[in-house]
């Protein structure tokens, strides 16, 4: 566990699951733990916040859920992007992009 | 397409409930095994991965909960679970539920009642096309252009003597009109309706016929139902004679038969075709005059004139049609009126013959169809405004009254709210909560205020209230759906305003003393509960002034209604039968008309039950009224009296047992002298006419003899008030007499002597003072029979029908009622508020002392402590029955000042329905106070005795 691990930037969670999903689906925990490898460690969400937002995706229509058996034969919810979460994605990404530029211009200015 | 998929998810965990939860429990589950196996890799034993996962996810109830309030259903769940547990609430106070309800319906059914009539009557736009390009054209002038005759059958609004002006047109001027391309894209005339009988079908009935022009439908925008609808092709002197039937007239006389196209029917004794049924939804253009069938103009020279001579039908002389005109497109009315006023001063100022001068400025109004044409609405306007009124405010007290039982139910629940907050609920939930009951409680109330709307408004058209006994109700009224929705709107805005204000002030509160129950003692409390003291009382006191506002306008009216039922009419009006026929209608003939009548006479008098009958040309106290310009021996030279005429039969003051004063009663000598005076007449008018449309010169008649005649007493007075009236002489002034009454073509005798004196009756209403009246001998025309029966008359009808029917079985009777319903039909506006205004007086009385009741209960049971303390320091139980009871009695009085105040002011607006009372009538007043204060008194008394029992033992220990 990570001591210095903080709350995501507001308002990015929904793009960050969004984006783990691009290459497979994933469920709850694989998310999370995707979130937290690939931040390494900077990001953390808690499950309170997390479940929300598949259900506040999957009723956008961006995410679709679909049980599976897990590694450990277990069942457990798969979410996987859908063709208008892809697009989505990319949306969000550009318009991401755009603002952190346009941030890192202003922080870098003298 | 996200939105589609948001609602069929949310719809979809709404309705699966169980599914839903269970795979959120699974995906939870899930997640934490995940969570522990990846801890046990990094080398914990399996239940300290466990333990860990758990606390990392912490409460799973708290998470699932958070999933919940992430779709929109959830809103909708919590709706749902306010709305059972406020449904709880309700169900738990049955009394209060009722009331609340019960109380808001009324107030709700009775104003959607009052304005969908209102709507229906007075608002609701012609059933036409466009009717907002449809005007109606109105001559006016300072002084009434030259002409011949004048009839109009209440379209519109007369005009007065000082400024006169009118719809009734003459027919040149509306082909004038018609012919103005630049300013109308249509135009069409119409007269009537006028009674035919019709016959060759079965039994003979009685038609209304309305008279238009061939292009009345296609310029409306009416389409046929059934067949075709009128064409100009069908309105020329040479066209066979056809007609269509109102949609109403073809299910009522034909039961909507599709046969009916082509049949022949005689109207009159002449064959017309019918050939179209108009459109269902066409039900009138004149609110509140229906017509069975519609003819063209140009048949009216073939059913005989019915209005006046025929000679002038085509000419400016006769003014007697409605024009309606549609603008043309980008044509603004004020330009159409210009061009109008152009062509119609052209013609009275400069035509054939001058009608009119420069100084009268004759010009045309063009008023939008919808306000131009008035109809009936004016006899239902002023009692439905009135009405409007008095539910307005019966709805206000109801909005009181239901606020006052929120405020008391509150302030009631404030251990409950303290609770609720205390265990952790939510302000904005506990808030909304109470809303939500609130809110569900004027819904009720506007569901069951739908259901008294619909039974209200069949009572107000039905024969009790508004419609006749004997027509039906002219205007087709459904409850108003904006009306009831205005009306629901203001009761859920009373139940949120009224269940906001306690519920912000009980969340509000400091716990402790709340849940002691005390907090009256304490300085939070004693605060918000003077301010929920204030509030109350002033409900009361609102709804005290209201009501008597109501009761007020009801009693004045009561007496108003007292006061004509007490009116002596001057003849016996019990036990007499009264009914129609007009044998003009059968092309009777002078003679033949006379035997008719008094065959008819004879056989009805013979009948067992019958003491004697006579006819007339009209029956008093119907609201018909024949006056005439004559001019009178002794008067000055060339000046004319305008008197009430009746032509009566012979018997007739002794049928009626008006009192003969002087001289004697007609004889049948008298009526020979009339009918030879009549045949003389009738020869000079009915001379050949000339082909239509027919400019033939009037031929003057012959001198007629002097027909002896009977005067009242009131004509006694004014004109031979010290002289003896007998064999004085009256003659007819000029053509210009004016005629009303059913029989607008009045035999027309030149010169009448007196021959005796008979006492005042009223004549055509109870209202009208009685006038100088002169009765003729009746000679010709349709006429009105009256019997004097020794019991009850309605027992007779069959026996009067059979004997009609024997005579001429092709004569149709109608207006068969008694003298007794006649008059109290002349009272149908003054009974209808009288009793409306009554019902809601009561109403208003019962709901404020219910307010003051439930205000009075709620304090004993709120200081039933400190009258426990007063008892056992020695206070007698009288002292404690005296400050209940004089604490509702204050309130009482301030609300009758109030309302005292309001009502001087208010029912000013009655002024002119009232009869023999003044709108400040002092004992009106009078009782409507002690009303009020009695049953207030009431109200206060049950609760004052109820305080008055406490045990002191009791009440100390009550908590």
């Amino acid at each position: 566990m990570n001591p210095r691990a903080t709350e995501l930037v507001q308002g990015t969670l929904d793009m960050l699951i969004l984006k783990t999903l691009q290459l497979e689906p994933r469920h709850g925990y694989g998310i999370a733990q995707r979130i937290e490898q690939i931040s390494k460690g900077v990001f953390r969400v808690n499950p309170g916040s997390l479940f929300p937002a598949f259900r506040r995706l999957e009723r956008q229509g961006w995410i679709k859920a679909e049980w599976h058996p897990t590694e450990n034969h277990r069942r457990a919810k798969y979410y996987k992007l859908t063709e208008r979460g892809r697009a989505q994605l990319k949306t969000e990404t550009a318009e991401w992009t755009r603002q952190l530029a346009a941030i890192t211009r202003i922080m870098e200015a003298s | 397409m996200s939105f589609l998929t948001s609602v069929i998810g949310g719809i979809r965990s709404l309705f699966r409930k169980k599914q839903v939860e269970r795979d959120m429990d699974e995906e939870l589950r899930a997640y934490i095994d995940a969570a522990a196996q990846e801890k046990m890799r990094s080398g914990m034993t399996h239940e300290q991965a466990l333990r860990a996962a758990r606390m990392e996810m912490g409460s799973t109830e708290a998470v699932k909960e958070e999933i919940r309030g992430a779709g929109w259903e959830s809103t909708i769940e919590t709706l749902w679970q306010d709305l059972r547990y406020g449904i709880r609430q309700l169900r738990r106070n049955p009394g209060f539920t009722t009331v609340a309800v019960l109380t808001l319906a009324l107030g709700i059914g009775a104003n959607t009642a009052i304005f969908s009539m209102i709507d229906a009557i007075m608002l609701k736009s012609l059933p036409v096309d466009d009717p907002s390009r449809l005007v109606v054209l109105r001559w006016a002038a300072h002084k009434e252009p030259h002409h011949s005759g004048n009839s109009s059958f209440g379209d519109c609004k007369p005009g007065d003597d000082n400024n006169p002006s009118g719809c009734s047109l003459p027919y040149p001027f509306f082909e004038t009109i018609r012919s103005q391309k630049d300013a109308f894209s249509g135009a069409t005339a119409f007269a009537g309706p006028a009674r035919w009988v019709m016959t060759g079908d079965g039994l003979a009935r009685m038609a209304d016929g309305e008279l238009v022009s061939g292009d009345y439908f296609s310029t409306l925008g009416v389409r046929a139902a059934l067949g075709r609808i009128l064409m100009p092709g069908d309105d020329t002197p040479a066209s066979p004679p056809v007609t269509v039937l109102s949609y109403a007239y073809w299910q009522a006389a034909f039961a909507g038969s599709p046969t009916v196209l082509g049949r022949s029917v005689l109207l009159n004794d002449v064959p017309f075709t019918i050939v179209g049924v108009a459109d269902p939804g066409f039900t009138h253009l004149s609110p509140g005059k229906s017509q069975d069938l519609f003819l063209t103009l140009s048949m009216k020279p073939r059913l005989d004139g019915r209005w006046g001579s025929d000679n002038d039908t085509w000419t400016y002389n006769e003014w007697w049609l409605v024009v309606i005109a549609r603008l043309k497109p980008g044509v603004s009315r004020e330009k159409a009126q210009a061009a109008a006023t152009l062509a119609f001063r052209n013609t009275m100022l400069h035509g054939e013959k001058p009608r009119s001068k420069e100084a009268d400025d004759p010009r045309i109004l063009l008023l939008p169809a919808q306000q131009g044409l008035t109809g009936q609405r004016g006899f239902y306007a002023q009692p439905l405004y009135i009405l409007m009124c008095a539910v307005g405010l019966v709805l206000l007290i109801a909005c009181a009254n239901v606020g006052g039982l929120l405020l008391a139910r509150a302030t009631a629940r404030q251990k409950e709210m303290a609770i609720r907050l205390a265990v952790g609920g939510g302000r904005l939930r506990i808030i909304r909560q109470l809303l939500t009951e609130s809110v569900a409680l004027s819904v009720a109330g506007g569901a069951l205020g739908v259901v008294f709307a619909y039974w209200g408004v069949r009572v107000m058209t039905g024969p009790l209230v508004l419609g006749r006994t004997d027509s039906p109700f002219p205007f087709e009224i459904r409850p108003d759906w904006r009306a009831l929705t205005f009306t629901i709107s203001i009761s859920v805005l009373t139940g949120l305003i009224f269940g906001l204000a306690p519920a912000l002030r009980s969340t509000r509160l400091s716990l402790t003393p709340a849940l002691k129950n005390d907090g009256s003692l304490l300085s939070g409390g004693a605060a918000s509960a003077r301010c929920r003291w204030r509030l109350d009382r002033a409900l009361v006191v609102v709804q005290v002034g209201l009501s008597m506002i109501v009761l007020v306008g009801a009693g004045l009216m009561v007496r108003t209604l007292q006061n004509l039922r007490s009116v002596p009419a001057g003849f016996d009006t019990h036990n007499l039968l009264l009914f129609g026929i007009d044998p003009t209608l059968q092309k009777y003939k002078g003679s033949e008309i006379q035997t008719l009548y008094r065959s008819t006479q004879e056989q009805i008098s013979a009948l067992p039950g019958v003491i004697s009958a006579s006819y007339s040309s009209d029956t008093l106290l119907s609201g018909g009224l024949w006056t005439s310009d004559l001019h009178i021996e002794g008067q000055p030279e060339k000046t004319n009296q305008e008197v009430d005429m009746l032509a009566t039969g012979p018997e007739f003051v002794k049928t009626l047992r008006i009192p003969v004063l002087e001289g004697r009663a007609f004889t049948s000598a008298d009526f020979d002298v009339a009918a030879q005076a009549a045949a003389l007449r009738e020869a000079a008018e009915h001379r050949p006419s000339a082909a239509w449309p027919s400019t033939a010169p009037k031929v003057p008649a012959p001198a007629s003899p002097t027909v002896p005649v009977m005067v009242n007493a009131a004509f006694v007075h004014r004109y031979f008030a010290n002289e003896n009236p007998l064999g004085k002489v009256l003659t007819q002034g000029d053509s210009n007499s004016a005629s009303g009454g059913s029989f607008g073509s009045a035999p027309n005798i030149r010169r009448w002597a007196i021959v005796g004196v008979v006492g005042d009756t009223k004549y055509d209403d109870l209202r009208r003072e009685i006038k100088p009246g002169v009765y003729i001998p009746l000679a010709t025309g349709g006429a009105y029979f009256e019997v004097r029966t020794a019991t009850n008359p309605s027992s007779l009808v069959p026996q009067v029908r059979n004997i009609a029917n024997r005579l001429d079985s092709n004569l149709p009777l109608f207006g068969v009622r008694t003298q007794t319903d006649a008059i109290e039909n002349l009272m149908t506006q003054e009974r209808v508020i009288a009793r409306l205004s009554t019902f809601f007086g009561l109403l208003a009385l019962v709901l404020a002392c219910m307010g003051l009741y439930g205000l009075l209960s709620y304090e004993v049971a709120r200081r039933t402590r400190e009258i426990g303390i007063r008892i056992s320091l020695g206070a007698e139980r009288g002292d404690v029955t005296r400050l209940i009871i004089a604490r509702g009695m204050r309130l009482t009085a301030l609300g009758l000042v109030l309302g005292a105040a309001a009502g001087l002011g208010l029912t000013r607006l009655l002024a002119s329905l009232l009869f023999n009372v003044k709108p400040a009538d002092p004992p009106t007043y009078a009782v409507v106070v002690l009303l009020l204060a009695g049953v207030a008194f009431l109200a206060s008394y049950l609760p004052a005795w109820r305080a008055a029992k406490v045990d002191p033992m009791v009440a100390l220990r009550y908590e």
